[in-house]
């Protein structure tokens, strides 16, 4: 019985804090559940109603829209980025590696007070610059592209750094000596990185494709914090997400039941994509001689 | 892994229900107890009740308030849901009225207050306003603290520089009627090139839409939000604000809303009671440079809020002997002259302490006479469950119309579209 004693925790944990409020949100999804009133089972009303509700399509829209453009910049910058970090012999390598980690360390409240000030239509730097330009004035906020884009830069800001250290880390691992044999062979930089740092960084990207996947696809703090307060993120949705729909009917609205339904269906969008993107990943593979 | 993260939002959801097997257990707070001497109240951002409490303490000293500032008005009621759903309730909590329909629906929730002492209490308040926190077999579940008449806020400097009257009195006089203050602005931008309001939603339409006997709802609790003619009057006066080019197209406490008002980017703004505290705060360097108008349209109520007792609370006495000493005629009308939140209680409003008071930062305007005149012979409407989201939609109609990106002339019929959305089901 002691090995069952000593992984229980864990499993114990989980069961009380991840399975079971999972399989209670597929239970409160069959109701019309209003939290301090009656709860009425409809069966599955909640999900007819949401696959005929644009705001629903509109909040994967913007969730795969948004999760695109902040994921993948950001896993193929850091790709580079390690690659670079790992092969050109720096001064105070240490220096820029810690400081990368800066932004993930920053409160997403601080992050998004700050980007929406500089993204801000009459008064924001980034509008003045494009200004000099003879660009703009763009109103980031308020247009579909641009919440999207103002959104992606902040996570792929906090995120950057982050994935970069672990595929640098990962790298470390490479004994030099392949890199330096194959600068022997007469393979440039582009060549190594190719065909020695992407394939030795499979396991990793593998990881980092898979967590910013269900990362990416629960995104709520950043809309919710540059809507300042509207729920609908914009005057047409034009950045609220499926995390920030589900959060407006749950609790805005106080329907539960269909808050819940719109989790589910967050939950078989997330398993989907994180397994096609698992499958994708794992085609990379160390070419045979 | 995988399969943890992605359960955390169904923890989000859940957490709440889950939470009620706990909470018989929990409690551990061992300060608040029932002993009548502390309570825990719950209130929003931006309301001042800290003056409220100080005002208490000093006669009641004794007793201890823990104030808790949960966010705006609408995170202090989904705190408030999540907490009666299962978790650990305050004593007393203040609850914005367009938040209340949906805990006047389930009564159960809270305290009926006229086991308290209410009924005594009940004839001081405005009868409307009192009689949207009464259920229909009798319950009061919450008194209210505050109501918020309306007013129009002007920048004298900038109506001066652009060759228009700055007296409040001949201000007034430029806009008897909504028409007659979007042709003002008309006025204001052809003369300075910058824009006259903040913008059109909350700028125009959330003030004629409260200026009408019948909201979204009609006195029967019906929806008629498509046929209520005040409704399309107010869309309509909203659309004209927008095709005038006459509003800053910044949405209310944004950034770029404070920012321009702090510059002078707009040279009027709509102002219900509760608004000449934000103005203060957020453009400080403006004093003096305001004055204050009576609105066109004649009278209307935005905003105000009540005071309610959980029915899980453990210390209800505690919290009713605030809302007692507080809300009665008298502690309203000493925090009107604290704080400047408009008393509910019609006995106050001749008082020469309310009539006498100046605002030296709005040019030192009468407040309690423009604010209280604005609230007698007021016809009130019906606030219903999904008043909230109804206007939220109209308003998303009008901003999107504003941002250059909905047609005017669809915009109607796209937002009685998104409502039956919203509220459908």
């Amino acid at each position: 019985m002691a090995p069952y004693a000593y992984i229980a925790p864990f499993f114990v944990i989980f069961a009380v804090f991840g399975l079971l409020p999972l399989l209670f949100t597929f239970y409160v999804a069959l109701y019309d559940w209003n939290p301090i009133g009656d709860h009425l089972f409809i069966g599955l009303d909640n999900f007819a109603r949401l696959l005929a509700d644009a705001r629903f399509w509109n909040a994967a829209r913007n969730t795969l829209s948004i999760w695109l453009l902040s994921t993948v910049p950001q896993l193929l910058g850091a790709l580079l980025l390690a690659h670079l970090l790992n092969h050109v012999r720096l001064r105070f390598a240490l220096l820029f590696r810690m400081s990368m980690l800066v932004p993930y360390i920053t409160s997403v409240a601080a992050t998004a007070i700050v980007f929406s000030q500089m993204f801000d239509r009459d008064y924001g730097l980034l509008n003045w610059l494009l200004g000099l330009a003879g660009i703009g004035p763009i109103d980031f906020i308020q247009s579909v592209w641009g919440s999207h884009v103002l959104i992606a830069v902040m996570v792929t800001w906090r995120w950057f750094g982050y994935t970069t250290l672990l595929y640098l880390a990962s790298l470390q691992a490479v004994p030099r000596g392949i890199y330096e044999a194959a600068a022997v062979d007469g393979a440039g930089n582009w060549r190594q990185f190719v065909h020695i740092s992407l394939p030795s960084l499979r396991p990793v990207i593998v990881f980092t494709v898979v967590t910013s996947t269900i990362y990416g696809l629960q995104i709520f703090t950043e809309p919710l914090l540059i809507s300042k307060g509207t729920q609908t993120c914009g005057p047409v949705r034009q950045c609220q997400t499926l995390t920030f729909f589900l959060y407006e009917q749950a609790f805005g609205q106080f329907r539960f039941g269909y808050g819940s339904a719109i989790g589910v269906a967050l939950f078989v969008m997330v398993v989907v994509l994180a397994g096609i993107n698992y499958f994708l990943s794992t085609r990379i593979r160390p070419e045979r001689p | 892994m995988k399969f943890r993260n992605v359960s955390t939002v169904a923890v989000a959801v859940a957490a709440a229900l889950t939470m009620a097997a706990c909470s018989g257990t929990s409690g551990g707070t061992s300060s608040a107890g029932s002993d009548g001497k502390s309570f825990e109240f719950w209130s929003f951002t931006g309301i001042n009740q800290k003056q409220s409490v100080t005002q208490y303490q000093q006669k009641k000293p004794d007793v201890q308030v823990k104030l808790t500032e949960v966010g705006n008005a609408q995170e202090t009621a989904q705190a408030l849901t999540t907490a009666l759903a299962g978790g650990k309730v305050p004593d007393l909590v203040l609850i914005q009225g367009d938040d209340l329909p949906k805990f006047v629906q389930q009564p159960q929730n809270f305290v009926d207050l006229r086991t308290l002492g209410a009924d005594k209490m009940k004839g001081d308040y405005l009868d409307w306003v009192i009689s949207q926190a009464v259920t229909k077999d009798g319950t009061i579940i919450g008194i209210p603290t505050d109501v918020g008449g309306m007013a129009i806020a002007y920048r004298t400097d900038l109506f001066k520089a652009a060759g228009l009257p700055t007296d409040r009195e001949e201000v007034a006089k430029l806009w008897p009627t909504w028409d007659a203050f979007i042709e003002t602005g008309k006025k204001y931008t052809a003369a300075t090139d910058k824009a006259f309001i903040d913008n059109a939603a909350t700028g125009v339409f959330s003030q004629v839409v409260n200026q009408g006997s019948e909201k979204y709802y009609d006195p029967a609790g019906n929806a008629v939000y498509d046929r209520s003619p005040q409704v399309k009057l107010a869309f309509d006066l909203g659309i004209k604000a927008v095709t005038a080019g006459i509003t800053a197209k910044q949405s209310s406490f944004t950034d770029g809303w404070s920012a321009a008002m702090k510059k002078g980017d707009y040279a009027a703004v709509a102002a219900p009671s509760w608004m000449l505290g934000s103005i203060r705060d957020n453009a400080p360097d403006t004093k003096g440079k305001w004055d204050i108008a009576t609105i066109p349209g004649g009278a209307g109520n935005w905003g105000g809020s009540y005071l309610a007792i959980p029915a899980r609370a453990k210390n209800p006495k505690a919290a009713w002997d605030y809302i007692a000493t507080n809300l009665s005629p008298q502690g309203l009308l000493e925090h009107f002259l604290d704080a400047g939140s408009l008393p509910p209680t019609p006995s106050v409003y001749k008082d020469p302490k309310l009539t006498s008071v100046k605002d030296p930062f709005f040019s030192d305007a009468p407040i309690g006479t423009i604010y209280t005149d604005s609230l007698l012979g007021l016809k009130p409407f019906l606030i219903g469950p999904d008043s909230v989201a109804i206007g939220t939609e109209f308003l998303n109609a009008i901003t999107n119309v504003e941002q250059g990106k909905g047609d005017p002339a669809k915009a109607w019929d796209a937002a009685l579209a998104n409502i039956k959305t919203a509220i459908g089901g």
